[in-house]
């Protein structure tokens, strides 16, 4: 008997109705699809995306060029040169990260021993011809001045975790 | 309706003589033709569409209100694109066959029936002259695949050689029942022979089903659609036969194979569900002209074409060519006989 | 001259433009697309005497079947034109007499006063004469035997050619297709229902 409803079902083609039915049923289903512009998905505290270099409350620059991320880079894309200050201080004259290279892995902001370089939540970014990715010191720390708030409001959330 | 279509007739013949059948033949292609691009280029978006829905997407909905621009737009797109001819490649069969690819499926429109003599020709070998033509588009596929000197679209144009001539046979054995139970080659015949009081149960796709069967599935093989696109194939050999091809070139091969896809429409309408010929001919069903139903029953099969895409994987090949050979073939020709046996004793209700 | 004889003479200087470059042609995947183009006038030449059954038939089953196949082989062998072409002068006069014996052939036949006289009348039928009807009919009564005949020497040559061909490798694996059908998805399957357990343990928060 079960032979026989296994040889109609093969021939009566059962089991890609059964298919079709289940992608029939999904074509009434709601759709899931965010309109991104106009809608966006939550994002969490940890989002890593555009890179951005912090200042201190005087407006200090954080970064003391340990290079401690250029060395855990995983794609190389951050170029580092020091010297050292007037005040005996070391700082960076260069500071490059290339965005193309980047990979989000988020290795630069763990090693930073002064949260100097971090990732905002900036994902919307673009540059439009060669080059414009290529961002350096002067344009991280403006990344870094504008958004200030949020950066340190995203640290302060995760700090218990560290 | 008809009496300006014979007021126009009878004024052209008068105002151009001798020149007036080629004109009017002319306008006749074109009134066909034109709805035909209209036709694909909104299939393109129906497609999109619905493989959107099926797969809890919504598809393209920015380029005009539901997205009902989009067509045009990619049109546009690919109209302003360059082509590019590879070295080493055959540049005159290069360029020739996509033009190869298109012309077959535009021309079989010619003996297709839209309404009760709505046909541009009406040919007694109407289904041979389809037949010829389908076969012919493989042409544009091997020969682009073989002119573009690159392996990738050597391997599809061969496997889709391959897969296009076994399964016309096929498919040509299943079109043999129809022609026996319709008695005539002439499609506007063989849509009149389903006519009857039974209305819907007087289609052949009744006495007929696993032809039906065959035929709708050896048709999705023949215009390369999925699951049966191996020769495009784009997770193996990247794109198939059009690799090489780009801009107006490649929109060609698009434009065939969603024309051949709509004639598949076309002739599974006409030759098992009853053409133009309305569900039951009573009241509410038989006020509607037979164009909209012929359309109603294509758009239902191309449907049916997209929802296959959306639901099923890919063939694998060896399991295509059994499938053709070792399923199909039999199949058809057993039934061949059990029709031509059905035919001859009084059960046949046809 | 009338507008048939006009397109006569087109198809077939086409058609033997096309057979000589058949033989001519440098690249042998142009020789097989000169083949169809060769094809393709024939078949118009027929549909002129109104044989639209066997013109049509000529591009499906020879243009539209053969040819593909004739064209999936000859692109795929890596042919040496040069070893291809040594011999042509030493066979050509015997292609020369060949050809010369054939089209003293045709002119004797199609030449004689008979033919002339009946043979190249063809005849005019009305508009709802069906040739494939006619040819069938003709097939199954008169000429049955040999339709039949034709037929079986067909089929012998499809067993001989594949018995020929058919070599069963041992170590050559295959699948059964016939078992992958049968198999049901409730044969493979076994849905068992697991209690789930306590909320994890301490340390873990969500």
């Amino acid at each position: 008997m079960e032979k026989i409803t296994n040889f109609f079902k093969t021939f009566l083609l059962f089991e890609l109705v059964k298919g079709m039915a289940l992608t029939g049923r999904y074509f009434f289903a709601r759709k899931i699809t965010v309109q991104f512009p106009e809608e966006k998905t939550p994002q969490g505290f940890r989002f890593r995306g555009l890179h951005a270099q912090r200042r201190y409350a005087s407006g200090e620059e954080r970064c003391i060029g340990c290079k401690l991320c250029e060395a855990v880079c995983p794609a190389l894309a951050i170029n580092i040169e020091t010297e050292e200050r007037e005040d005996g201080t070391r700082r960076t004259t260069r500071y490059d990260i290339d965005l193309m290279k980047c990979i989000f892995c988020g290795f630069c902001e763990e090693s930073c021993p002064v949260d100097a370089i971090v990732e905002t939540r900036i994902l919307e970014y673009h540059g439009e011809k060669r080059g414009d990715l290529y961002y350096t010191k002067p344009m991280l720390l403006a990344v870094g001045d504008k958004y200030e708030e949020q950066i340190a409001k995203d640290r302060a959330a995760d700090a218990k975790y560290r | 309706m008809m009496e300006l279509l014979q007021a126009i007739e009878q004024m052209g013949q008068s105002l151009l003589g001798v020149a007036w059948v080629p004109v009017w033949t002319l306008v006749k292609i074109v009134a066909i033709v034109a709805p035909l691009m209209i036709g694909i280029a909104y299939l393109t978006l129906a497609e999109r569409k619905v493989i959107g829905y099926m797969q809890v997407r919504i598809g393209p909905n920015r380029v005009g209100y539901y997205g009902l621009l989009q067509p045009l737009a990619d049109g546009i797109k690919l109209m302003f694109k360059e082509i590019i001819i590879p070295t080493g490649s055959n540049r005159f069969l290069f360029v020739v066959a996509p033009v190869l690819a298109l012309m077959p499926a535009l021309a079989a429109w010619a003996v297709v029936p839209f309404a009760d003599g709505m046909v541009l020709a009406n040919v007694n070998a109407g289904l041979l002259y389809i037949l010829a033509m389908t076969s012919l588009g493989v042409y544009g596929i091997i020969i682009a695949g073989w002119a573009s000197n690159s392996k990738y679209a050597f391997l599809g144009a061969m496997r889709s050689a391959a897969q296009i001539v076994s399964y016309e046979i096929a498919m040509g054995f299943a079109l043999v029942c129809v022609l026996m139970a319709a008695q005539s080659m002439n499609l506007g015949d063989i849509v009149h022979g389903q006519q009857g009081k039974a209305g819907l149960f007087g289609w052949y796709f009744i006495p007929l089903f696993p032809m039906f069967l065959v035929y709708l599935i050896a048709g999705v093989a023949e215009t390369n659609r999925a699951p049966f696109d191996m020769a495009e194939g784009e997770s193996e050999i990247v794109a198939g036969f059009h690799v090489e091809y780009s801009g107006m070139a490649f929109a060609l091969f698009f434009l065939a194979e969603y024309a051949n896809m709509i004639l598949i429409a076309a002739l599974t309408s006409i030759m098992f569900l009853g053409g133009w010929l309305p569900p039951f001919d009573v009241a509410p069903f038989n006020w509607l002209p037979g164009l909209f139903w012929m359309l109603a029953k294509m758009s239902f099969v191309l449907f049916l074409f997209l929802w296959f895409r959306a639901t099923f994987p890919r063939y694998r090949y060896d399991q295509l060519m059994r499938l053709g050979w070792k399923v199909f073939i039999p199949l058809t020709l057993i039934w061949v006989v059990v029709v031509g046996a059905w035919m001859q004793t009084r059960f046949w209700l046809w | 001259m009338s507008f048939d004889t006009l397109v006569f003479y087109l198809l077939a200087a086409l058609t033997v433009f096309a057979a000589l470059r058949v033989i001519t042609a440098r690249n042998p995947v142009h020789a097989a697309l000169f083949l169809v183009l060769a094809f393709f006038s024939t078949a118009g030449i027929w549909m002129l005497l109104e044989a639209e059954f066997l013109a049509i038939t000529l591009v499906l089953v020879y243009v539209g079947a053969v040819m593909v196949l004739f064209l999936f082989v000859v692109m795929m062998l890596d042919i040496n034109l040069v070893q291809l072409r040594e011999g042509f002068w030493r066979w050509f006069p015997f292609g020369v007499v060949l050809a010369a014996i054939m089209v003293f052939e045709m002119v004797w036949v199609l030449g004689s006063r008979q033919t002339v006289e009946t043979g190249a009348q063809v005849a005019k039928h009305a508009a709802d004469y069906s040739n494939t009807k006619e040819l069938g009919r003709l097939i199954y009564t008169e000429y049955v035997y040999p339709f039949e005949l034709a037929a079986v020497v067909l089929l012998v040559a499809i067993v001989a050619a594949i018995a020929l061909s058919l070599r069963h490798r041992r170590d050559s694996k295959s699948q059964d297709v016939a078992k992958q059908v049968a198999v049901r998805r409730e044969d493979r399957v076994r849905i068992v229902s697991v209690p789930s357990g306590k909320k994890a343990g301490p340390g873990i928060e969500d």
